[in-house]
């Protein structure tokens, strides 16, 4: 996993000079599937990158695979505040989280794709690989999934809850 | 299924220290039972601790095909009652006791040094795909683990769960089949998921469950 993380940081490095994130909450997150309104389009036009300071707090963390779990599971998510999963504000604008199997934070970006999805991760393209989808996002609740096919089965679908 | 000859067979290469085993270890009688290590509040923390990975798939498919460790129907000599389940975490096998001195045996993961232990319970719950928590010392490994998993293939309670009394302990799957016939759990008895879901209803609530911890014969 080190090679592997030293490659996603050489990558962020590299990237994230084309990330602009626009700063402040602007009214967004307050609405239950209702993500933030994009900032402007990154150099190239590829993708938007969103405001990310609603991430950071401290979460109550729970995942599920069958949508039948989803009301436990979201449940079990708000009683894990006592060993929440904590988001800081990153070096540069972004928020500091885990991607999937790896221990170590790193910076990551919330971005806009053309068809409209959001996802979090490093400075690339919307929908990279290692990108989480994040499907629901308001002020108390998240719900995200890895792009990766594989993690997506291993992990099922996050339930982020704020504590 | 094979039948007892082919069976006796098979088990030819254990040689007569499983029978004498049998013979000798698990005819005796319950009340001679002594836990050699009793359910603590420290391990009730770490259960499913060391070795219990969530990232890692393992299908209801999946059996144990070959070797001492796959399922299969064993001469077994036993005071117990059909049905009955007996385990035996020295050997690695679980025994569910059939009538005519046989048992249908299956090959399992034990608890680690230090976290075997013996006793006589009951099986109390059952559940199919249970739901995980990681415990908080694999969480401070491991901080991108969800707190709470429901269950799924992912999820390494496995396939089905059988719940053990009033303990924290289990027999259930696992997303790492390759870990049975070794002492890697915390305590907690796991078999592939194939295995444990032909157990799981063989195996009604009520279920007496004797676990024994012999030294190897």
């Amino acid at each position: 996993m080190a090679s592997k993380g030293g490659g996603m940081m050489a990558r962020y490095a590299a990237g994230v000079a084309v990330v602009v994130l626009a700063g402040g909450l602007a009214g967004c997150m307050t609405e239950k599937a209702s993500l933030p309104s994009s900032s402007s389009p990154v150099a190239g036009g590829a993708y938007q990158t969103i405001p990310s300071d609603g991430l950071v707090g401290r979460w109550g963390l729970a995942s599920y695979r069958d949508e039948k779990d989803r009301a436990r599971t979201t449940a079990m998510a708000r009683s894990q505040c006592r060993n929440a999963y904590v988001i800081k504000k990153g070096p540069t604008d972004g928020v500091m989280m885990h991607v999937a199997d790896d221990p170590k934070l790193y910076e990551l970006a919330l971005k806009r794709s053309g068809d409209g999805k959001t996802y979090l991760g490093f400075a690339a393209p919307p929908g990279d690989r290692q990108d989480r989808e994040v499907l629901e996002m308001s002020s108390n609740e998240m719900t995200m999934r890895f792009v990766d096919p594989d993690a997506n089965t291993r992990y099922g679908t996050f339930i982020y809850v704020r504590c | 299924m094979p039948d007892v000859l082919s069976v006796i067979d098979r088990f030819r290469p254990a040689g007569a220290a499983l029978v004498l085993a049998a013979v000798l270890g698990f005819a005796s009688p319950l009340a001679a039972l002594s836990p050699t290590r009793v359910p603590s509040p420290k391990a009730e923390r770490i259960t499913m601790d060391v070795g219990d990975e969530p990232g890692r798939i393992s299908t209801e498919e999946v059996t144990i095909k070959s070797g001492p460790f796959a399922r299969q129907m064993v001469f077994f000599r036993s005071n117990e009652a059909p049905g009955t389940i007996v385990i035996h975490t020295s050997e690695k096998f679980l025994y569910l006791v059939m009538p005519n001195n046989r048992a249908l045996r299956y090959g399992i993961g034990v608890g680690r040094e230090g976290f075997q232990w013996s006793g006589l319970v009951k099986v109390t719950r059952k559940a199919e795909w249970p739901d995980w928590t990681p415990p908080p010392e694999m969480i401070t490994r491991q901080p991108y683990l969800p707190r709470f998993m429901a269950g799924g293939p992912g999820n390494p309670m496995g396939a089905r769960a059988m719940y053990l009394g009033s303990t924290v302990y289990r027999i259930h799957g696992t997303n790492q089949p390759e870990t049975i016939g070794q002492a890697i759990s915390s305590g907690c008895f796991r078999l592939a998921n194939g295995d444990v879901v032909d157990l799981y209803p063989r195996v009604p609530v009520g279920t007496k469950v004797v676990i024994r911890h012999a030294a190897q014969i």
